[in-house]
């Protein structure tokens, strides 16, 4: 599975980040969240669903590839 | 949905009904339909739904956010409803894209998570200097001694104004936010709150003869495509930088400390687990809702998610109200430390969201536990409890008294402290500028 953020999306509320940080990161420069692993299975996968759940913008993806 | 077939309700976000019951008054209002308008203040619709609010939010072409306070453009009425500041905006969240994101670009880096980490030991030190002053009396008011000083010293540090100054914008800066509409003190407090604004121009005009590192320089040196961000957006971003760091982190620790009193359990549980802090802090943030909702102006006849609005129709978003959907939130009265997920509006949703949150999170849980970790066993002196007279704008507290049990006094309290940390700033501030001139003789 591919994971992506919506950038136009994102507004830097950094929920994701701290419910999945092996998956994304925050940027320095304004917080807004980028995916630090893509590709993922298993409990990666699982990490980014939950990130993708708790994000008030909607903003994650998560596509089969 | 149009004006001949839209759901009206008697609804005030200032009335004290509102202030006493909103979750419940959320429901009612919900049930009904999650867009529904008021008659009230000139007529308003209320969005009480997450996912409305949230698709909204995404279009601010749409629903704008501005303030015009010469009166020489649209006339729109800005983010709050009613407008009881005409005179003065809040800064880039009384603008529309692209101008706030301009504003916007400047703050951010002040603002990541990344940037803040570097005041936690500030936060610390402040919030056991205020412990300090009050812990041999065994008597505390959680607002006046810690929770309104922490917030406006940092803010203070973060703007780059002298640390001693919180206590000029302390009262101004609650007073403007918790009058009601309707109050007979609202002339005073409004020519106060000019007063306020007149003292940080002044600031501003001072900063730029001899600057200090912060966001008040920050916003003076910005470059926007070779011009300079305009003076009274700069004003009103100060301004708003001061509302915004002041009354928001100090209404979630008043209405954390009380919430934990009356759950002592809950209370009990946070001390010894304290990695729930992460969770427990969004929940607060979103059981309490400390920034109660914002308003915008409709720009053109259109319709959003099935949803017709008029040209200059006001819409009040109520992030304390969508923070109770039953459609996003399972038991949404429930306050659960460790409710996991939590995709909560408490900073507000799409351009506009706020901007400090970060600083927020990382003072209120330096504050909550440190004053937990000093004084765990307090009582909440409930009949001298205050809250403010409206919630409308920011869920607060004018008041939280308690007792504890006395303790020794260790460390240095308030004063010494406001002198150590200027000190530090100051000498931090006398390096980067060292490092900038000799960087320039070098050219």
């Amino acid at each position: 599975m591919k994971v992506s953020i919506d950038a136009d999306r994102c507004q830097g509320h950094t929920l994701c980040n701290m419910a999945a940080p092996e998956i994304f990161g925050l940027r320095d420069e304004d917080g807004h969240a980028y995916v630090l692993v893509a590709e993922v299975e298993g409990a990666l996968l699982a990490a980014a669903r939950r990130g993708a759940s708790t994000c008030p913008e909607q903003a994650i993806i998560i596509t089969e590839e | 949905m149009g004006t001949e077939n839209r759901i009206v309700v008697d609804f005030d976000q200032h009335s004290a009904e509102y202030r006493d019951r909103y979750p419940e008054l959320s429901h009612e209002l919900r049930g009904k339909c999650p867009v529904t308008w008021s008659e009230n203040h000139g007529g308003y619709w209320v969005v009480t739904g997450l996912e409305e609010a949230g698709e909204f939010l995404r279009h601010p072409e749409l629903l704008s956010a501005l303030k015009d306070i010469t009166g020489t453009g649209n006339g729109y009425d800005g983010i709050q409803i009613p407008n009881t500041s005409p005179q003065v905006t809040a800064g880039f969240l009384e603008m529309d894209p692209p101008e706030q994101l301009d504003f916007r670009r400047v703050l951010n880096p002040y603002m990541s998570p990344a940037a803040i980490e570097r005041w936690e030991p500030l936060v610390r030190d402040f919030t056991r200097a205020c412990i300090t002053d009050v812990i041999e009396s065994g008597s505390v008011d959680f607002v006046d001694d810690i929770a309104n000083i922490v917030p406006a010293v940092v803010t203070m540090a973060m703007l780059g104004l002298p640390l001693a100054d919180w206590e000029i914008y302390c009262e101004p800066a609650h007073a403007s936010i918790y009058t009601k509409p309707d109050s007979p003190d609202l002339p005073r407090v409004q020519e106060q709150t000019m007063r306020m604004v007149m003292q940080l121009a002044g600031c501003i005009a001072q900063a730029r003869l001899h600057p200090r590192p912060g966001i008040m320089k920050a916003l003076i040196d910005a470059d926007i495509n070779g011009a300079p961000l305009r003076d009274d957006g700069i004003l009103g971003t100060v301004f708003l930088v001061i509302g915004g760091g002041f009354d928001t982190t100090t209404a979630l620790t008043a209405n954390s400390l009380n919430w934990l009193f009356h759950h002592p359990d809950e209370r009990q549980r946070l001390r010894t687990e304290p990695e729930l802090l992460g969770t427990a802090t969004e929940e607060f943030l979103r059981y309490f809702s400390p920034s109660q909702g914002d308003a915008r102006t409709v720009t053109r006849d259109c319709e959003i998610g099935g949803y017709s609005f008029a040209e200059r129709d006001r819409i009040l978003l109520s992030f304390g109200m969508t923070n109770r959907d039953p459609a996003v939130f399972d038991e949404p009265d429930e306050l659960r430390l460790d409710r996991f997920p939590n995709r909560h509006s408490a900073f507000g949703l799409g351009n506009h969201r706020c901007i400090g949150s970060n600083i927020a999170r990382m003072q209120f849980k330096a504050i909550l536990s440190e004053t937990l970790a000093r004084i765990p066993d307090y009582e909440v002196l409930i009949e001298g409890i205050e809250r403010y007279e409206s919630i409308g704008v920011i869920n607060g507290y004018k008041h939280l008294p308690a007792t504890f049990p006395p303790g020794q006094r260790d460390g240095e309290g308030l004063a010494a402290t406001l002198v150590r940390w200027q000190a530090e700033l100051d000498a931090g501030a006398a390096a980067a500028s060292m490092i900038n001139d000799q960087e320039q003789a070098q050219r």
